[in-house]
């Protein structure tokens, strides 16, 4: 799992590249949201562009941070999931719980 | 153990096309999973077909591992892949451990949607066609057709 992360207009962007899936990939996703978190960077825009799956401990993750970002004041915003990325967070009945943009610059203005 | 698919469907010409042990560490599920979608692959599965076998034999795996085995690597999980003519895809995975009540897994949609756990099993009821649970849940056989 590759993670890049970014700042732009006080919000954090953080752009993943390969399967989040159980095991180190999720490991190092959810150290990034809590380096965030931790930081007071509530306001994050998650590439989810090259991410062709998410598993159960990945979306486990994901609702984690949502509930710890929103607590705080912010959010957690997806940009481009894969089909099967949205077709799974639909399957649990979890994407409409968030906002998806087609690109980062839109979802970034987003929180202004 | 024999396959034996409830739904009722002709499964002739059953053949195995992958078998795998691995140690019960989270760090060997993501090779496991990839070396299932490359079998898929080659078998020609479509990609659709294929992400939602590989999803589930994930998730299958991590129950295995996490709860059947409590992360021990010194014990052993199996996953098996048959496909038959029809190009109906069945996969087996077995753990040592006790087994669990996957009945009574609930529906994630009625929990907590912030909870970090629980989802697994309802993903694999509906990424795949038909799933059952044997030996108390330490096996689990699903099919994809």
């Amino acid at each position: 799992m590759d993670i890049n992360m970014q700042r732009r207009s006080q919000v954090e962007i953080i752009q993943l590249r390969g399967p989040l899936r159980l095991g180190p990939a999720v490991n190092e996703f959810r150290q990034a949201l809590d380096q965030s978190l931790s930081n007071g960077d509530t306001r994050i825009v998650l590439d989810l562009a090259e991410v062709p799956m998410i598993d159960s401990s990945g979306i486990g993750v994901l609702m984690k941070s949502l509930a710890s970002a929103r607590q705080r004041g912010g959010n957690i915003k997806l940009v481009n999931p894969s089909k099967f990325a949205i077709q799974t967070l639909r399957m649990v009945g979890l994407l409409n719980l968030f906002e998806v943009f087609t690109d980062a610059d839109a979802a970034v203005a987003s929180f202004a | 153990m024999s396959p034996a698919p409830t739904s009722g469907a002709n499964h002739s010409g059953l053949r195995s096309q992958l078998s795998l042990a691995i140690p019960a560490e989270a760090e060997q599920i993501a090779q496991a999973t990839d070396a299932v979608l490359a079998c898929l692959a080659n078998l020609k599965v479509e990609e659709e077909k294929s992400m939602a076998i590989g999803l589930a034999v994930q998730e299958a795996l991590a129950n295995a591992v996490t709860h059947g085995c409590q992360n021990d690597p010194s014990k052993t999980v199996q996953c098996e892949l048959s496909c038959d003519e029809g190009g109906h895809i069945l996969i087996v995975v077995t753990d040592p451990g006790p087994g669990f009540d996957f009945s009574a897994a609930p529906k994630p949609v009625v929990q907590d949607v912030y909870n970090d756990h629980g989802r697994g099993v309802f993903l694999i009821r509906q990424l795949m066609d038909e799933v059952s649970f044997e030996r108390g849940g330490s096996i689990i056989q699903m099919w994809k057709f």
